[in-house]
Formats: C-alpha cells, sequence, structure tokens
C-alpha cells in the first residue's frame, strides 16, 4: 500500500513537475500536496492496529467463521466491484442527463429534473432496497436501485457545473465560431469536471455505504459478514468488519479525488 | 404477496405507526438540535483563521466520508446497543458537516467593506460577530441545517438496525423477511413515513427562513 503510494506520488509529480515550474509552485496548483498522504496513512495505521488487535483475540467459532480471511476477501472484492460498477453507472446516466437538461431548447425541464431528484433522495435507500428485494434480487438488482438513487446527486452536480460556467467564455467560443459540440466537449465539460466530480464522489462513497444495507438481496459485500456478526452478537467481527468498510470507504474516495484532480484542465485547478 | 393491501395495513398498526413516526421526529429534532449547536460553535471558534477553519472543515469531510453503516457497527461492538453510545453521536456527526462547513464559509464571507465601517463605527467584536457577521451568514447557515436535517433523518433511519427505534425498524424488518406478506406494505411505510418526516423538516425550515431573514438580505 505505502510503496504504491509513494510511486504514484512520484509519478504524478512528474506529469505536473513541467506546470509547476513554469508557474512557481503557488498555493493550490500543485496536484498533490503533502496533506494528500493524510488519509492513505491513517488507513493503513488503523488497519494495522485492527489486525493485530483482532488477531490476539481468541475467537470462537461463529466468530473465526466471520472473519475467515477468505471469505472477507471475497466480500471486499465484490463490495469494490458493486460500488465501482454503481458509480460508472451512474455517470453514464447522469452526465449525459444532466448535459441534456442544460440545453438551451430542453432548459425548461431543468427545474422538473431537480425537484424530482431532491423528492427521490428523501426516500430512504433502506426502504428502496427493501421494496426492490420482493421483486428482484442478485448483483443487478442492488446496483441498479442504488444507481437510481445515487444518480441524483451526480445530476444535480452537473446541472449546477454547467450552469455555472460564465456566460462571456461560452459567448468567446461562439464568437470564435466553435460548433456547439465543440463548445460541450472542449470547453463546458472540462470546465465542469470539479463540479462534476465531486457529484461522482458522493456517489461512489454513498454506494459504498449503503451496500451493506442490501445484505439480504445476496448480491454479496461486506454488509452479510457485518449484519451477521451484528446479529450473532459478536462484538470483535462487528468491529473489524465496520472499520473494513469505513477504510475502504476513505481509500476509494481518496483514489477518485486523485482521479479528479488528475482529470481537471490545469488552468482551473 | 398476499398481505394485507396497504391501506389495511396501515390502520391495522396504526398505533405503533404513530408511535414510531413520533420517535423518529423527536429524536431527528434532538440530533439536528445538537448538530447546530456543536456545528455553530466549532463554526464561531475557527472561522477567523484559514488555517483552522479549513482544517475543521476537512476533518469533519473525512469524518463524513465514514458509512453510516460501519460507524454504527463500530459503536455497537463498543458501547453496546445503547441510544447514546451507538445511535446518537454518529448522526450527530453526518448531521454536523453541513452547518459546520456553511457556518465557517457563511461567518467569513462578510464583506470586508462592511466589517470595516462597522469597526469605524466603534463595533466592538463581540457585536461584530453577533450583529453583523451571524446575520450576513444565516441564509448560508439555515440552508446547512437545512441539509443536515435531510441528513439526520435518513440516517437515523439505518440506526435502527442497531436500537429498535423510529421508522428503520419497518425496513429492516422487511429486508430479513423478504417474501412474505407484509413486506412490500413495512417497506412502503418506511419510505412513505420518512420522507414525510423529512418533508416537514424542510417545510419547517423553509417558514423560517421567510421570517428570520434580514430584510436586506433577502432574495
Amino acid at each position: 500500500m505505502s510503496l504504491d503510494t509513494a510511486s504514484s506520488i512520484d509519478s504524478a509529480k512528474g506529469a505536473a513537475g513541467a506546470q509547476m515550474s513554469r508557474r512557481s509552485t503557488r498555493e493550490g496548483r500543485a496536484v498533490l500536496t503533502w496533506t494528500d498522504l493524510v488519509v492513505p496513512v491513517i488507513v493503513v495505521l488503523v488497519g494495522v492496529v485492527v489486525f493485530v488487535y483482532v488477531h490476539q483475540q481468541s475467537l470462537d467459532t461463529i466468530e473465526s467463521n466471520i472473519l475467515n480471511t477468505e471469505t472477507l476477501t471475497k466480500y471486499t472484492v465484490q463490495h469494490v466491484y458493486i460500488s465501482l460498477s454503481i458509480a460508472v453507472l451512474v455517470m453514464l446516466i447522469a452526465v449525459p442527463l444532466g448535459v441534456l437538461v442544460t440545453r438551451r431548447r430542453t432548459r425548461w425541464l431543468a427545474p422538473f429534473v431537480l425537484a424530482a431528484g431532491n423528492v427521490g433522495q428523501s426516500a430512504p435507500s433502506l426502504g428502496l432496497l427493501a421494496l426492490v428485494g420482493i421483486y428482484a434480487i442478485g448483483f443487478w438488482a442492488v446496483v441498479w436501485i442504488l444507481t437510481a438513487y445515487s444518480a441524483l446527486s451526480v445530476l444535480r452536480n452537473t446541472i449546477v457545473g454547467l450552469e455555472g460556467i460564465d456566460p462571456g467564455v461560452l459567448d468567446a467560443c461562439r464568437g470564435m465560431g466553435m460548433s456547439p459540440l465543440a463548445i460541450l466537449l472542449r470547453v463546458e465539460l472540462p470546465l465542469a469536471v470539479p463540479v462534476i466530480g465531486a457529484g461522482a464522489r458522493t456517489a461512489l462513497v454513498l454506494a459504498v455505504g449503503t451496500v451493506p444495507l442490501g445484505y439480504a438481496l445476496n448480491a454479496g459485500g461486506l454488509g452479510l459478514p457485518l449484519f451477521s456478526a451484528i446479529k450473532t452478537n459478536r462484538p470483535v467481527a462487528t468491529l473489524t468488519i465496520a472499520v473494513m468498510i469505513a477504510l475502504l470507504a476513505l481509500t476509494m474516495d481518496w483514489l477518485a479525488g486523485l482521479l479528479q484532480r488528475t482529470s481537471t484542465p490545469r488552468g482551473i485547478r | 404477496m398476499n398481505g394485507l393491501p396497504f391501506f389495511d395495513y396501515l390502520s391495522a398498526y396504526r398505533d405503533q405507526i404513530i408511535l414510531r413516526t413520533e420517535q423518529h421526529f423527536q429524536f431527528s429534532a434532538y440530533v439536528i438540535v445538537g448538530a447546530v449547536v456543536i456545528g455553530l460553535l466549532i463554526a464561531v471558534l475557527t472561522y477567523q483563521s484559514g488555517i483552522r477553519g479549513n482544517f475543521a472543515i476537512s476533518t469533519a469531510a473525512i469524518a463524513f466520508t465514514l458509512p453510516a453503516v460501519a460507524l454504527f457497527g463500530f459503536l455497537v461492538s463498543v458501547f453496546g446497543q445503547s441510544l447514546f453510545g451507538a445511535v446518537y453521536p454518529p448522526v450527530v456527526l453526518y448531521a454536523l458537516l453541513p452547518v459546520l462547513r456553511n457556518g465557517i464559509v457563511g461567518l467569513q464571507s462578510a464583506d470586508p467593506a462592511v466589517i470595516d465601517a462597522a469597526r469605524g463605527m466603534g463595533v466592538g467584536p463581540w457585536r461584530m460577530l453577533w450583529q453583523i457577521r451571524f446575520p450576513i451568514a444565516w441564509p448560508l447557515i439555515l440552508a446547512g441545517i437545512r441539509v443536515s436535517a435531510q441528513l439526520a433523518v435518513g440516517i437515523f433511519a439505518i440506526g435502527a438496525f442497531v436500537v429498535d427505534v423510529g421508522l428503520g425498524t419497518y425496513g429492516f424488518e422487511a429486508l430479513d423477511n423478504l417474501g412474505s406478506v407484509n413486506t412490500g406494505n413495512e417497506a412502503i411505510v418506511c419510505i412513505v413515513f420518512v420522507a414525510l418526516v423529512a418533508l416537514v423538516f424542510d417545510a419547517f425550515f423553509v417558514i423560517v427562513r421567510y421570517f428570520t431573514t434580514p430584510r436586506g438580505s433577502r432574495a
């Protein structure tokens, strides 16, 4: 983990090197700063502490069944897989929809979409999962309902990001004779990357945190061991799985943050 | 799906549903009050220094990244199934971030010319905060409180798997008994009534905003 971190930072610094030397290192311009190391360090430290703590406990059969390394690895991989599927689907749905409702001809749709989004957001994911679970279970059931649920936050961010662009910039583009498609792809979307990316991060973190609630829908993920630990009243196992979910969320948010910043155009970092 | 029709289910379990809705409402209100008090206190203590303000915001943001399920699970393994040990602290923590962030940003957002003018009129530090900065920040703070109310109501529902209170219980009962006759009713009760509680809070804050925004800064 720490090796990976170090090498990724080195390569990213190399990529940003040219820019940094040109602009001198003004604060906030660099892609990576030392504060980026805080989260990985916390994650590794907490992970090691919990690992050592659990290995010092004497576990009974139920606990050692739940904390079996192989099954936990399997569940973690499933968890990551489900969360990433949700995040990718969310981006594929929400960004085009956000672009659609900010075009001139369809702009009147925006308030309705936002209102629908707000109403949908106030419904609890817990109840939605239960309702979906009656009709369909498995991987896709969880992925689709949580995609629909978290698409709202990305959609809102896309709309806000696209509408927040200085009209003068768009005017200048039009004056230069750029086609609407070129303006969208080369100016509007790049300028909206920070805001859209923030929404995508929120969606990813939300997915990591909500997937455990799908424990009854047979989609896999760390929800299953978490809820069996709670229901069998095994504090050590509960603590371990809870910490694993938390560390997973922190790590994925951190990686998404790096991705977001490296994909932001240089001028507006 | 041969359970009771939804409205028959509602009338059959009327007392229980009303009780749980009241619980949910009441405990969410406590959480919101707690989050507002703590959040504004931290905001007032940190807004003057950019570093401390950023530190407070980014710490809260990291805490916000932790999934609610994980935090509930962690606390229940430490404190056992207690409302004050395992349910309130995480919900307050999640409700804290919007208030804190908007509080700090709002208190910092006063136009320097306004602050200068006030200082020139002999306004002291206490009145500067209370009569100048706070009213200017109030619309933003209120927006933060609205978001945190929504969060509190939603996350409180998830807390039901730790301690059996509020409307989340219906959701977990439905999840645990998928395929039994009243699963659909329980799920719908969970969705509809949680959304209803959230809507009531939202409507309340819309009214508060209307009556408390200083006339000058009303949009």
